[in-house]
């Protein structure tokens, strides 16, 4: 290994190994609300998910419910409750990586559009109504009748060991 | 030199600095916060009203099936016209967001604009265009949608458009889509993630086993394609199988008019994304293929066969890729293997190439800041007939800066030592600085 190269491993332990000390959880990491539950077009053959399986749907990986149904993904717009737990929880991605990820995603092939931004849980409530295959996120206490809410690693909204919130 | 690269390189990372330190406009974060609540507070208010007059929840109907009947009514029996008003806007707008168009066509494009500087004798440093890349991706139906990505390249004498991909694709269901077209081959992993826009990558450029126009791996593919996911739990398998022209009488190129023999490459891809590690994907390819190494003579800015006998080679291509992709560290490498086989002598050759690549988003300044490193090596043997020489061991350090959602600073150090550039006077190390602003539109 020649001078230079030793110069650029010191370089690089000293750039991952710094920001990792100082590293602490934001208040924005910690803060705890009301669950988001997950919901559903009623009509949707599916009942429960893992997170896991959230996951690969909100992350285009899981594209159909079924042969005939595909997945429409709902999210709220920026600052809302329900995006900021769906992009802390499940992506794990802030705001810029998020929008990068979805224009990646389209740039690869991989999806033909993003999903679609909602702008009130009232708007969310009718687009899931109308939409087969439908799924969005909507703050537990705002769950309207007419919409599957799933269980989430065999929870519903509320439970102790629910993963949304 | 070295003076002028240190000045280039303090102004860049002091406008960086600079512009990292820019406040997110906290004020208008919070009025749309307080706005939301403020939103939310109404709707359930509204929802509590309703249930005290014993209006039924909203019955599921599409937004199409909703009568101007329905509407009057509302508006007569419960509504002011200011929230009669506000309704009709909201209806137009869940109408509108129900409502899906074929085809429905989006166009995004990519670009960067590039400055270099090396001690490489002979050469002059300054900027440069890069690529202007449109991609194109329209749903034709619900289950059918075509993708497409041209390219403006700035030459020493004008501009060439290129078509890189012009695929159109049929999705069964997730375990089966086939599409046809132009495609980037699905070997390894970084040739089918990043596409043309510099944006989307962290590093100014791709390594040099995908670099485009390069030779050791066939970039572009032309014929058809079947991919989709596997079932298998939690390890989250996926797959991809393709059958098409392989590489054309200039090897960096795919047969695009046709294949120059009459032989069809193939290549399969599998890959796996587990659940429990979310950010992990592990995967391997095979690509198979038969060159036909033309008689003419090569032309330096057109890569043929190294050795122009006209000789059939059978080519073996196995590559893997072990990526982290969540920023914070991101980790990238790949290892590919080109086993060339003439098929008169039995000669075989194998070269290789790897890349190693490592990159941390730090938690500062709103996550916008990304230091990397980069490692690259590539050999290929003297037995080689059909690759150039293309031996390179490189180090790449360099500073990724988000200077929005949308744009990007990068800048870098490389130090490559090649083996092409080796004379009796020159060890044919070459240390550069490299600059890019990127970005997406």
């Amino acid at each position: 290994m020649s001078a230079t190269h030793k110069r650029f491993v010191a370089i690089l332990w000293t750039m991952f190994c710094l920001p990792t000390i100082l590293q602490s959880p934001s208040a924005a990491q910690t803060a705890r609300g009301a669950d988001i539950a997950v919901v559903v077009h009623p009509d949707t053959p599916i009942d429960d998910l893992s997170l896991a399986e959230v996951r690969r749907v909100l992350l285009g990986d899981r594209q159909y419910w079924n042969s005939k149904l595909p997945v429409v993904l709902l999210i709220r717009a920026p600052v809302a409750r329900e995006r900021d737990v769906v992009l802390r929880v499940i992506y794990q991605m802030t705001e810029t990586q998020f929008k990068q990820f979805w224009i990646a995603k389209i740039f690869r092939a991989e999806a033909a559009s993003q999903p679609k931004i909602v702008y009130s849980n009232d708007m969310q409530y009718e687009l899931v109504s109308a939409i087969p295959g439908a799924i969005a996120f909507v703050d537990a206490h705002n769950v309207r009748p007419g919409l599957k809410v799933l269980r989430i690693d065999g929870h519903f909204p509320g439970d102790h060991d629910y993963p949304l919130r | 030199m070295h003076r002028q690269l240190l000045v280039i390189a303090v102004l860049f990372l002091a406008t960086g600095s600079a512009w990292g330190q820019s406040p997110p406009l906290p004020d208008q974060t919070e009025q749309v916060r307080v706005l939301l609540e403020r939103v939310g507070q109404l709707e359930k208010r509204v929802a509590e009203l309703e249930a005290k007059q014993g209006v039924s929840p909203t019955p599921i109907l599409t937004a199409a099936e909703r009568t101007p009947v329905q509407k009057s009514e509302s508006q007569g029996t419960t509504a002011s016209p200011g929230t009669a008003h506000d309704q009709m806007a909201q209806e137009q707008a869940v109408a509108q967001q129900a409502e899906v168009h074929y085809p429905s066509l989006q166009v995004r494009g990519f670009a960067d604009i590039d400055f270099s500087a090396t001690d490489q004798k002979g050469t002059t440093s300054g900027f440069n265009l890069g690529q202007l890349d449109l991609h194109l991706a329209s749903p034709l139906s619900r289950k059918i949608s075509y993708f497409g990505e041209m390219t403006f390249n700035a030459h020493a004498n004008g501009y060439t458009v290129e078509v890189e991909r012009s695929i159109i694709r049929y999705d069964y269901n997730d375990y089966f889509k086939l599409s046809f077209g132009r495609y980037h081959t699905p070997i390894g992993y970084w040739n089918t993630a990043f596409h043309h826009g510099a944006w989307l990558q962290t590093t100014i450029d791709r390594p040099e086993i995908v670099r485009v126009g390069g030779t050791f791996i066939p970039v572009h593919f032309v014929g058809f394609l079947a991919e989709g996911n596997i079932p298998s739990g939690g390890a989250g398998l996926s797959y991809s199988f393709g059958l098409g022209n392989g590489r054309g009488e200039i090897i960096s190129r795919p047969g695009d008019a046709g294949d120059i023999n009459n032989n069809r490459a193939w290549v399969a891809n599998i890959f796996a994304r587990p659940a429990k590690l979310y950010g992990l994907q592990l995967g391997a390819s095979v690509y198979r293929d038969k060159i036909t190494c033309q008689n003419n003579p090569i032309v330096p800015a057109v890569p043929g066969c190294r050795l122009t006998n006209g000789n059939d080679y059978r080519e073996w291509i196995t590559a893997a890729h072990v990526v982290w992709t969540k920023g914070a560290p991101e980790f990238l490498a790949e290892f590919a293997n080109v086993n060339h086989h003439q098929v008169l002598t039995n000669l075989v050759s194998n070269s290789q190439g790897l890349y190693v690549q490592l990159g941390y988003r730090l938690p500062w300044s709103e996550k916008t800041l990304k230091p990397y490193y980069r490692f690259e090596y590539l050999h290929t043997p003297q037995s080689e007939a059909v690759l150039p020489n293309l031996d390179l061991v490189e180090s790449i350090a360099g500073l990724r800066y988000d200077i929005s959602s949308y744009a990007a600073f990068k800048g870098e150090y490389r130090h490559a030592s090649r083996d092409i550039l080796k004379t009796p006077t020159f060890n044919g190390i070459v240390n550069g600085l490299f600059l890019q602003t990127s970005f997406t539109f």
